[in-house]
């Protein structure tokens, strides 16, 4: 596998805003990684959470079910998640399940 | 004229670790036979799907403890027209792989009602020409893309 294929993930966190890069491939094999990261982010209720996906090269059902769940426990909390720089590989599938109207940020 | 098939296949364990290998392995046999970029994409994320499923079988079956059970078998059958995509696992406890719906489960629905169940066999179906699945002694799922050739080569 090229290193650049492999799954990284790097959080930056400023005032009021929290956004996590993720890069690689995002699938089965990193999900458990990606659960446990994200978990004590999405408690941080009074930021915005946002994903930055400009370097993400791949992602399956099991990725976009993790963004699913992320939206779902975001919305209980009335706290935002957005997804942001949607590669066009990516945007397709997004598309193609649905789940894009819930991922654009709202102003 | 006589139809030529050729066979590649792939015996690896039904672990997350080689669903990667299999969609690189995938990349190479339909780069070669001339599919698009796109649709060597669409490719990539069914197969992984299948893949995945197979992992899932194999983690679920209680009594794995053979190595053979948990391994998943993948066969690359190429023709001159279309490739071919055949995922066997030997899961016993397979997950019921239902009727793939048409339709995404997360479309036209509200934040609390959505669900992500159902999704990779959705998206299977939305990418593929074909999809057959199979559940007999485990589950053989069997995909199918049409090679549609901007130019003919001579």
């Amino acid at each position: 596998m090229n290193q650049q294929d492999k799954f990284h993930l790097r959080t930056e966190t400023t005032e009021g805003k929290c956004t996590v890069y993720v890069s690689g491939e995002f699938d089965l094999e990193v999900a458990s990684q990606m659960r446990a990261a994200m978990a004590p982010l999405i408690e941080l209720t009074d930021r915005e959470l946002i994903l930055n996906l400009k370097d993400l090269q791949y992602i399956d059902s099991t990725g976009i079910g993790i963004l699913v769940s992320v939206l779902k426990a975001r919305h209980a909390s009335q706290a935002s998640f957005s997804v942001e720089a949607i590669p066009p590989t990516i945007r397709k599938l997004f598309d193609m399940t649905g789940i894009t109207p819930f991922l654009l940020r709202h102003s | 004229m006589k139809a030529i098939e050729e066979v590649v296949q792939l015996h690896v364990p039904a672990t997350a670790e080689y669903v990667d290998l299999v969609r690189v392995t995938l990349y190479g046999i339909a780069a070669k036979m001339g599919f698009s970029y796109e649709d060597i994409e669409d490719m990539k994320v069914a197969v992984s799907e299948a893949c995945n499923n197979a992992v899932l079988h194999a983690y679920n079956h209680e009594a794995a403890t053979s190595s053979e059970e948990r391994r998943m078998h993948i066969e690359f059958v190429k023709s001159p027209h279309a490739l071919s995509i055949v995922v066997q696992d030997n899961g016993h406890n397979a997950i019921a792989l239902a009727e793939a719906p048409r339709t995404s489960p997360l479309l036209g629905k509200s934040i609390e009602d959505i669900n992500s169940g159902g999704l990779g066999l959705y998206l299977m179906q939305a990418l593929m020409d074909q999809v057959e699945v199979l559940s007999e002694a485990g589950t053989r799922v069997t995909l199918t893309k049409r090679l549609v050739r901007s130019e003919e080569l001579a």
